[in-house]
């Protein structure tokens, strides 16, 4: 990322577009590939995200200066897994989404979009902005999981439902199942990144695309 | 059912109808991240191998021994098994960079990239509380070699997908590709063939 003034708003708008935690940066797929196949298990995921990559941001800007540097990634972890439990034990308390989700909770913890920007951007960055940040990437990673289960659950089943609620129905007989077992859930990704690649080409005329 | 056939359908189980990657969805940063070229693919299947035996080895002593003997198994599962793996990693680390030094150069920009490779941690997770990933609630218990054959069973199913997909890539450099859909998007549709192609097995054998 190139140098410039940091501002506040900046550093919160940032994880949508132009380092998508998903799309651009292409850290923590493996939850968003599995669990975006309803929408509900993407609201609490999302939050559960947004609670550990904030805090843990926070956390970790606050204690920069101590960290001795041979040890920060198991002292980042450790951060991160106390929050991952705290997210871990609170969830269980709604049974029906933890047995969803029950996995990719712990999970968390090696996600890499939060070691990737504790490592990465907590670690030398004020405390305000790494507050931002880690709201920012959040949301960022919020927004795409939300597209993407929108997409597979709504194509992939006929039907949205919402907290037991249908929220929107397509009312057809044959839907392309598929969408919501795992090759779907490929393609509905590669669809979304070459979509950003053509927005992106778009934006700036001229600049011949480069793989990454 | 005699023991050497028990141990193969484990092992088979693990690596090839809920292969980490493409059935059940984990560890796929590094999968794409290194896939691009044959060679770093091979580098980052051996490190992943040699550091999952290592990291499910040492999860399993302290699961069997200090968390479940103390009963605070189910809180601290989580911190406990990072914390085992990403100083068993920077361990690693510091070993072959003293004793090794050509070892290093092969594995060495690797080993920091697994502490936050998901399939360590899952399979170390898994080696203790079998189901645990697939939902089943399997009240079934490893013992230590099953546990490791398991586990090797993973890193197997893990590098040999790697390995078939960093080949694909290399082709598909070559292959003319929609704009657009050059570099991830196509890489990903890629992955979405193999990955159906591996469901096959799982119908294979009924699961």
């Amino acid at each position: 990322m190139e140098e410039r003034e940091r501002t506040l708003w900046g550093e919160l708008t940032k994880g949508f577009i132009t380092t998508n935690p998903l799309l651009v940066l292409m850290v923590g797929l493996c939850s968003s590939l599995a669990i975006s196949t309803r929408v509900e298990n993407c609201i609490f995921m999302g939050l559960a995200v947004i609670f550990v990559l904030t805090c843990s941001n926070v956390i970790i800007s606050l204690i920069r200066n101590f960290i001795p540097d041979q040890v920060r990634i198991p002292i980042y972890i450790v951060v991160i897994a106390s929050f991952v439990t705290i997210v871990d034990l609170t969830l269980k308390t709604i049974p029906a989404v933890y047995e969803r989700l029950g996995v990719w909770i712990p999970l968390i913890v090696v996600n890499c979009i939060i070691l990737a920007r504790a490592e990465g951007y907590a670690s030398s960055a004020r405390v305000s902005h790494a507050l931002m940040d880690g709201l920012g990437i959040g949301m960022g990673y919020t927004s795409v999981l939300l597209i993407m289960s929108v997409f597979r659950e709504l194509f992939g089943t006929g039907k949205i439902v919402l907290f037991d609620k249908t929220a929107s129905d397509l009312h057809i007989k044959a839907v392309p199942t598929i969408l919501i077992m795992f090759p779907g859930a490929f393609v509905t990704y590669a669809l979304l990144s070459a979509l950003l690649q053509w927005y992106q080409a778009r934006k700036k005329p001229g600049v011949e695309e480069e793989g990454p | 059912m005699s023991e050497a056939w028990r141990y193969f359908l484990l092992f088979f189980g693990a690596s090839v109808v809920a292969n980490i990657l493409l059935i059940r969805f984990i560890a796929l940063c590094p999968f794409f991240g290194v896939s691009t070229s044959l060679d770093t693919s091979l580098g980052m299947s051996i490190s992943v191998i040699f550091v999952m035996t290592m990291a499910t080895s040492v999860s399993w002593i302290a699961w069997n021994y200090v968390l479940k003997p103390l009963g605070v198994g189910e809180f601290l599962y989580i911190p406990s098994f990072i914390l085992i793996i990403a100083s068993l990693v920077q361990f690693v680390e510091m070993v072959i960079k003293k004793t090794s030094p050509p070892l290093y150069r092969a594995m060495g920009i690797y080993l920091p990239l697994i502490t936050t490779n998901c399939a360590v941690l899952a399979a170390a997770t898994e080696s203790v509380k079998p189901g645990f990933f697939t939902k089943l609630n399997i009240a079934y218990h490893y013992a230590f070699p099953e546990a490791l054959v398991y586990t090797v069973g993973v890193a197997v199913g893990f590098s040999l997908v790697l390995i078939l997909f960093a080949a694909m890539r290399e082709r598909l450099e070559l292959a003319p590709v929609p704009k657009f859909f050059r570099g991830v998007p196509i890489a990903f549709i890629t992955a979405a063939l193999f990955s159906l192609a591996f469901m096959g097995f799982a119908g294979m054998f009924n699961l």
